[in-house]
């Protein structure tokens, strides 16, 4: 930590000497219920929202036709290793999936850089902006942007409405104080730097697969 | 007893576009106001103001609220000027002696078509100008005094006249007062743009309720030999059938 | 002698003013972002709103910066991270590079940062030997041309594909055969990922820094400020101190807001939150987290009761597409690490009034701006109080204080007044009488080198006036 007499304690002092002047206050806001629509159906609107971000999202009925959803994914993409967050779930869902897939898990460290692939599972999923809410506990950070895929196993039950919810939990459960990171997520990687066209598949992953399965 | 409004004729407008209040007082007298000139009017500070010559422009400020002290209601055929009477005076006469008497003149300075709309309560004044037109929506105006409707709605009563809509309507022409003598190129190339806008509708005349915008914009046009002239509101107002 | 920036900016603004293929790149960028916004704003339901809450939030933490910025520091510390706040550029570019030799740093990857562009952090670790590599798409292709960035958000929106396609086989690959922007995104992404991959330190910005979560907000679609905040075992972020926001809940309305104004999007792909270096039990993570909190000016400008709140910026880029002087000029133009509206207010506070003021004088006032502002900064009516500052700091040049103080003496007197008008009139008439129009001697030479002449009336109104348009 900066010294007392340092630049630290001299920006300190000059903003609480500049401060000593208030300022009018605009008349208070009206509160986030009014600025955005209320979300009726929060599946529905996910969807729709999927569709506009270019995730792709398919609904299954239980974690078999989620593994068999897995498993064509897996086949679509070259041979190669995959990284998966070391969840019991997810190494179900695995085994069923892609057994013969070569797999570093989560416990072994980050993902290679040649990782074909890797698959998560999300802290929430959000509606209003067909979004999944990941922290470091899902594999870490480099799992939702290294690959050219990223995959995320998730419940129908993990949707919420909205940004503030998902906000307020984070805030709440103090999620950020047991991990170092977490991120919305709206969509696969793009760019659109060169004349305003879009381009799919920037850095991050050009390809963004959710697994929503209705049961839990 | 027919009402009376005090006329502001804005210095610009007196010295080179006079044409400009006298459509006004024809307006103004055709819808039944008898129209009062105080001779004494000079100018409302602005180029002294908005090239931050503050000091300067309070004493003319403060002379031009002695002119206006007792009239009822000023009108001024200029958005620019009339905001800067009815916005910018609180302020700048903010420790002026006078503080008062500016407060009370700037609440009752209208621009015209504001003044015709929404304290005449006259949309139709009778006007007839078979003409193709397309409206320029001068920046002091519409985003100062919120006058987006008010012009259009006299507009379209006018017999005879069709209105066409330019693309970025509400994009500044470039004038900006001192901006058009001390960054010329900037606000050339603003004005040209405006003007390939206004072409492209192909409308015969370009109206606006700020004539120092339509100075500025017959001068580009002029330049490119272009057809379509400007002409300011109370000009096509003030036009009656044959 | 070399020239000065308001003259270097009246020079490049004229070449640019004429230049219509600039015009015509610019446009199109600008015309897609009008279509993008619009949808985007439709997603909003009450735009108004928005706006107050976003402003209500900014002046909440500028209010209280003091106390938002320790809550912060204090919360990034308690979890391993390291803060250190810089009085000035120069401060902060030697923490950076000094962390990074100690650190053997040889190559870093750095995300888009205003801020880093302001106090000029790439050259300094260059010349220390780091090679820095931009990894916003935008901002490494300015790089390659080494000229900074165009637009806050969009950094080469004045290149066409082609440009950057031949720029792409000059500078890294001969071989580059096609202008395809997916095309020329893959040659980018293959280089930049070993960059990413073998970087000791991952510089980033920050986009709000949220002081009861004790993190950093860092909003990205390409991924790439994503990289370089996961792979190098060093992280460090250059921030403005005005960047702060009391609460995570606060992102609900920021976080849309800047994604609509900034490029229409409902929100950013990578909306990230880092609060401090990895965890034990973590895949991955940098094992360093820096915060360098930069000072450069801004503790002064808050100081300043009537243009404190333009340190409420987020820095969209809304104002840079509506201004009308910017779609003309370019960012370029302005010779500033900010330019357009926000730039023209902002720089002469951090910069120096008397070297920048010209660029508040570079505006027609038309208020475009303040009008979509998503904070609600009354950008346009600081132009104006910036000219009023100049000219009570003496600053504005002696000719033209004599002809204001000539101008008031007439404007006093309406004969004077009415005097002056006349003679003006009768002046013009004569010169063009005399075909000095448009020659050196024409007194209107400034109007008339592009506009038609002014037409000269034979009667003031005040003469028709008197003279029987007096009956009512």
């Amino acid at each position: 930590m900066q010294t007392e007499a340092s630049s630290r304690e001299q920006i300190l002092a000059r903003i609480r000497r500049g401060l000593r002047t208030a300022v009018l206050e605009p008349a208070p806001a009206k509160s986030v219920g009014v600025i955005f629509e209320p979300i009726s159906n929060s599946l529905e609107r996910f969807q729709q929202e999927c569709v506009a971000n270019l995730m792709e999202c398919t609904l299954t009925a239980d974690s078999a036709a989620s593994a068999q959803q897995l498993a064509m994914i897996l086949q679509s993409l070259p041979a190669g290793g995959i990284f998966v967050q070391d969840d019991p779930s997810l190494r179900r869902l695995i085994e069923a999936a892609a057994p013969a897939r070569a797999v570093r898990w989560s416990s072994e460290g980050a993902p290679e850089e040649s990782s074909q692939a890797t698959v998560t599972l999300a802290e929430a999923l959000i509606a209003q902006t067909g979004s999944i809410l990941v922290t470091a506990a899902c594999g870490g950070r480099g799992a939702s942007v290294i690959a050219p895929c990223h995959i995320v196993y998730a419940k129908v039950g993990q949707l919420v409405p909205d940004l503030a919810t998902a906000l307020g939990r984070l805030s709440q459960q103090k999620i950020l104080d047991h991990n170092s990171f977490a991120c919305v997520i709206s969509g696969s990687s793009r760019t659109a730097d060169i004349e305003k066209i879009l381009v799919q598949g920037a850095h991050g992953p050009r390809r963004l697969a959710l697994i929503l399965q209705a049961t839990a | 007893m027919p009402r009376t409004v005090s006329l502001f004729v804005p210095c610009f407008v007196d010295q080179l576009l006079p044409e400009v209040a006298v459509d006004t007082v024809k307006v103004l007298r055709r819808i039944g106001y008898t129209v009062d000139f105080p001779e004494d009017q000079t100018c409302c500070g602005q180029p002294a103001f908005n090239t931050g010559y503050w000091d300067e422009a309070r004493p003319c400020a403060e002379h031009f609220v002695r002119v206006f002290r007792n009239a009822e209601t000023i009108v001024c055929p200029s958005g620019s000027c009339a905001t800067m009477v009815r916005k910018f005076y609180p302020d700048l006469l903010a420790a002026s002696a006078i503080r008062e008497e500016a407060l009370a003149v700037a609440g009752r300075t209208f621009e015209l078509s504001e003044f015709l709309v929404k304290i005449a309560g006259v949309i139709d004044v009778g006007a007839s100008f078979p003409h193709t037109v397309t409206y320029h929506a001068s920046c002091h105006g519409t985003r100062e005094l919120g006058l987006r409707e008010e012009p259009r709605q006299l507009l379209q009563q006018v017999k005879g006249l069709k209105l066409v809509e330019m693309a970025r309507f509400d994009e500044c022409c470039g004038f900006g007062g001192t901006f058009a003598a001390k960054f010329s190129d900037i606000s050339a190339a603003m004005g040209n743009s405006k003007a390939e806008s206004i072409l492209a509708t192909g409308a015969e005349f370009v109206t606006a309720i700020d004539p120092s915008c339509l100075l500025h914009v017959q001068g580009i046009l002029g330049k490119r030999g272009a057809a379509t002239r400007t002409i300011y509101l109370a000009g096509i107002l003030a036009q009656e059938a044959a | 002698m070399s020239p000065t920036a308001a003259q270097l900016f009246l020079r490049n603004a004229a070449e640019k003013s004429a230049d219509l293929m600039h015009r015509e790149i610019i446009r199109r960028g600008m015309d897609s972002y009008d279509a993008a916004h619009l949808k985007g704003r439709a997603r909003i339901k009450d735009w108004e709103a928005a706006r107050e809450k976003c402003q209500e939030i900014k002046q909440e933490a500028i209010t209280h910066l003091d106390r938002y910025l320790l809550q912060f520091e204090e919360k990034v510390t308690a979890r391993g991270g390291h803060v250190f706040w810089a009085a000035n550029s120069e401060e902060a570019c030697a923490y950076v590079k000094n962390l990074a030799l100690e650190r053997g740093v040889k190559t870093a990857v750095k995300s888009k940062s205003m801020v880093t562009e302001e106090i000029h952090l790439g050259p300094v670790l260059e010349k220390a030997g780091i090679k820095v590599w931009e990894t916003d798409f935008g901002e490494f292709i300015v790089q390659l041309r080494e000229e900074g960035p165009y637009h806050i958000v969009t950094p080469c929106m004045h290149l066409k594909r082609d440009q950057i396609a031949a720029l792409f086989r000059e500078k890294l690959d001969p071989a580059v055969n096609s202008d395809d922007p997916a095309y020329l995104m893959t040659v980018a992404r293959r280089i930049l990922r070993q960059a990413f991959f073998s970087a000791e330190m991952g510089i980033s910005g920050a986009n709000f820094l949220v002081a009861d979560a004790g993190a950093v907000a860092i909003n990205t679609n390409e991924g790439n400020g994503r990289l370089c905040t996961s792979v190098p075992p060093i992280h460090v972020v250059v921030t403005g101190i005005e960047k702060v926001i009391p609460r995570l809940e606060d992102l609900a309305v920021l976080w849309p807001v800047l994604a609509t104004s900034g490029t229409g999007q409902g929100i950013t792909t990578y909306s990230t939150l880092v609060g401090g270096p990895r965890r034990t039990g973590e895949a991955d993570g940098p094992q360093e987290f820096h915060v360098v909190l930069v000072d450069n000016g801004r503790s002064q400008l808050l100081a300043d009761p009537e243009q404190r709140e333009v340190l409420h910026c987020i820095r969209c880029g809304a104002c840079l597409n509506i201004c009308p002087v910017f779609r003309h000029i370019g960012g370029h133009t302005y010779g500033t690490t900010y330019p357009g509206p926000i730039g023209s207010v902002l720089t002469p506070h951090l910069a120096g009034i008397n070297e920048f003021k010209h660029l508040s004088y570079a505006s027609s006032l038309c208020g475009a701006c303040s009008s979509v502002c998503p904070v609600k900064i009354d950008l346009h009516h600081h132009l104006l109080q910036n000219r009023r500052n100049a000219t009570e700091a003496g600053a504005t040049k002696p000719s033209e204080r004599m002809i204001f103080k000539a101008w008031r003496r007439a404007m006093l007197h309406p004969w004077m007044y009415a005097l002056g008008g006349w003679t003006m009139r009768k002046t013009l008439r004569l010169a063009y009488g005399l075909g000095l129009a448009g020659t050196a001697l024409d007194p209107m030479r400034v109007w008339n080198r592009h506009r038609a002449p002014v037409p000269l009336p034979a009667q003031s109104f005040r003469a028709r006036w008197r003279k029987g348009l007096n009956a009512n």
